[in-house]
């Protein structure tokens, strides 16, 4: 006798997601995870647009993660055409990113996460919990959004990023008032580590992941021109085809990416696990941690996430005392002379490894664009994870595994908008 | 007073609509307490539409079989329904290649998976259902979603601004992209209610909110081919976020 017990749509996720556990009697003999969000053929929408069309129409593949598609974005376009940036470019794109960073990852924890922590449905339940803590956890998330806002011109699709340069700089202004909201709400994000690390499940161990980041170069901790792997491996970023292989599974259309024909895992663990740079209190906080979170499995990601809240407030800080230090004016972006030929650039988004490859012609038309997103690479493994959670769980009721296997695709971040590319052109 | 029962929910897009709504940090608790939320699949463990529900609020275009069931069954059991954001309005971005294949833009994307595809060109709402109400943007305004919620409570909705994006650029006294710096810029053509966000940070407007009612489109086309602007750029650029202009509207 086989069942099915369909968990459709996952709640408190990004995005359109089922999964399917199919039981031969008690026995669960398989577990799917689809992504059934609808497509919106993103790379075909790019192709014949101008490169200066492409940062505006890509970022909008995902909300939570628009800032570091655009981002992402401007990088490969201008490797493609040999293009180097200002000081005062690069440094507000990564204080931007971080800004995407904050929101994304406390979003993701203080909205999505904590009302398992405690045992309610979702936002209304955590305002009658824990009213106080709520309204101070969602100030830390006000204070990303805050520094999308004043950098990028709009908390979700920035608009001053764009290809060479940027529009205006912030003024004194307004990065003495990022300066103060960042130290107010730095205190908070330790709290908010502390309340993560107390509620890691006591559950058994699943498989040890293999970890895949951006190989960190420099103080940019998401910035890098390299993959690197568990096993101290590095491949440069521009040839990512080598090392992430797709494959059609047995059942569906739904393409799995593979690195080395094993599933792979990107995200906040996997930066902390190999070696991400830190800044002071976020090293401490990892220190205290490190038996928790090395070598662990993906549930570990939500505290590992809030490590890395403590770490984009604190560096935003470093960057912003740089910014009113240095007083830059508004400067006119690089001139652009397009060339035929490809760029791509990977980059840390809050949920992992994100790769954009563009190829042009010799006006700056846009011929062909791959987007590998970080909730694609990890489904191989987020499928891996459920059949093994769900195996060992056998014989619990369709409520528990349900809840079970639901906080487990959470752990992950997935980001299923962005997530549904499966074929280049 | 009776709370009023909402339902959020997202279709073909990129949740940004939704996120515009939890980016409201400092007044969510409050909006808790005010509200029933009832579905809301992005925040809330409930997997099914039950009903009845005082005003759904959706965003997203409607591009398969599944958007289409679930947008009926909102409708069916909402007093309104409000259109949140572009693509629920204008059909976005997503919809601005519609006047080609579909199936060659899948093919594109999905080669030969390509077929089991259940998808259509994305189109928003109107085309389906009745919709009470309307907040456009990509992302829609906080501001916006925010006075939606608090008319709501008073049991109508507020009025917003029916005049182009440079009425408000002008009052902010930005130096004008289009005519001074002879940068594309849409603001003639576009619904206000942003306070020209990007031409206040020196970017040309994109167009994001859709058309305004009355847009002299005419004018605005021969204005920027005389600029010196290719026809296949302005078209391209119109057509980011509605794929349906009138190119012989005159106001």
């Amino acid at each position: 006798m086989s069942s099915v017990l369909e968990i459709s749509p996952l709640t408190r996720v990004e995005g359109h997601g089922r999964i399917n556990v199919l039981f031969s009697g008690t026995k669960v003999e398989k577990v799917s995870l689809s992504l059934y969000e609808s497509p919106r053929f993103f790379e075909a929408l790019l192709k014949g647009k101008g490169y200066a069309e492409v940062p505006e129409i890509i970022c909008r593949i995902c909300s939570l993660c628009s800032t570091v598609h655009r981002i992402c974005s401007l990088i490969a376009i201008e490797k493609a055409f040999d293009l180097r940036v200002s000081e005062q470019v690069r440094l507000y794109r990564e204080l931007i990113l971080y800004g995407g960073h904050i929101q994304s990852h406390a979003l993701h924890l203080f909205c999505l996460v904590l009302p398992d922590c405690f045992g309610v449905a979702g936002l209304s339940g955590l305002a009658d919990k824990i009213p106080q803590e709520l309204k101070r956890w969602l100030q830390i998330k006000a204070a990303g959004n805050l520094i999308q806002e004043t950098v990028g011109g709009r908390t979700i699709h920035p608009v001053t990023l764009i290809p060479g340069g940027m529009g205006k700089p912030v003024n004194r202004e307004g990065l003495l008032k990022l300066r103060d909201t960042l130290q107010r709400v730095l205190p908070e994000t330790r709290q908010a580590y502390e309340l993560f690390r107390s509620f890691l499940p006591n559950a058994d161990k699943l498989a040890t992941p293999l970890y895949v980041s951006v190989y960190p170069e420099g103080v940019s901790s998401f910035f890098g021109d390299n993959l690197t792997m568990g096993n101290g491996e590095t491949i440069p970023a521009d040839s990512y085809m080598d090392l992430l292989r797709e494959r059609m599974p047995e059942t569906g259309n739904a393409k799995t990416t593979l690195v080395k024909d094993q599933p792979a895992t990107v995200g906040a663990l996997a930066r902390l696990n190999l070696g991400m740079p830190l800044t002071p209190m976020a090293a401490a906080a990892f220190e205290e941690s490190r038996m928790l979170m090395t070598g662990a499995d993906i549930r570990a990601n939500n505290l590992a996430q809030a490590v890395e809240l403590i770490l984009a407030v604190e560096r935003s800080l470093d960057i912003v005392d740089i910014l009113i230090e240095a007083d830059f004016t508004r400067e006119e972006p690089a001139k652009i002379v397009p060339k035929k030929g490809r760029g791509s650039a990977a980059i840390e988004a809050p949920r992992g490894v994100l790769i954009h490859s563009y190829s042009f012609d010799g006006r700056g038309i846009c011929m062909g664009a791959d987007i590998v997103t970080p909730t694609a690479i990890n489904h191989a493994a987020m499928e891996q994870d459920l059949l093994a959670l769900a195996t060992h769980m056998g014989g619990a009721d369709d409520e528990g595994l349900t809840g079970a296997l639901e906080q487990l695709v959470r752990a992950y971040d997935p980001c299923i908008s962005c997530a549904v590319h499966m074929l280049r052109i | 007073m009776k709370k009023p029962v909402i339902a959020i929910a997202g279709l073909t897009a990129c949740s940004g609509c939704q996120l515009t709504f939890l980016n409201c940090e400092e007044e969510l608790p409050e909006i808790a307490h005010r509200f029933i939320i009832d579905y809301f699949p992005l925040g809330l463990t409930e997997r099914l539409i039950t009903g009845p529900i005082d005003v759904a609020i959706v965003e997203g275009a409607v591009s398969t079989p599944s958007d289409l069931e679930i947008l009926m069954k909102l409708r069916n059991c909402s007093r309104s329904l409000v259109a949140l954001g572009t693509c629920s309005l204008w059909g976005g971005i997503a919809a601005m290649k519609n006047q080609e294949s579909r199936k060659d833009l899948a093919e594109t994307v999905y080669g030969a998976a390509a077929d089991g595809l259940k998808t259509f060109n994305p189109q928003p709402f109107h085309r389906f259902v009745k919709i009470d109400f309307a907040i456009t943007g990509c992302p829609p305004e906080k501001g916006e979603i925010l006075a939606t919620l608090a008319a709501l409570l008073r049991g109508n909705f507020p009025v917003f601004p029916h005049y182009p994006v440079c009425s408000e650029c002008r009052c902010r006294e930005n130096l004008c992209l289009l005519i001074e710096r002879n940068e594309l810029c849409l603001g003639p053509l576009i619904q206000a209610g942003c306070n020209a966000r990007c031409p206040a940070v020196g970017i040309g407007c994109e167009g994001c909110r859709g058309p305004v009612a009355e847009a002299n489109v005419v004018a605005d086309m021969e204005l920027l081919l005389k600029k010196g602007f290719p026809r296949d750029e302005i078209v391209s650029r119109m057509q980011r976020f509605y794929p349906e202009w009138n190119y012989e509207q005159r106001s």
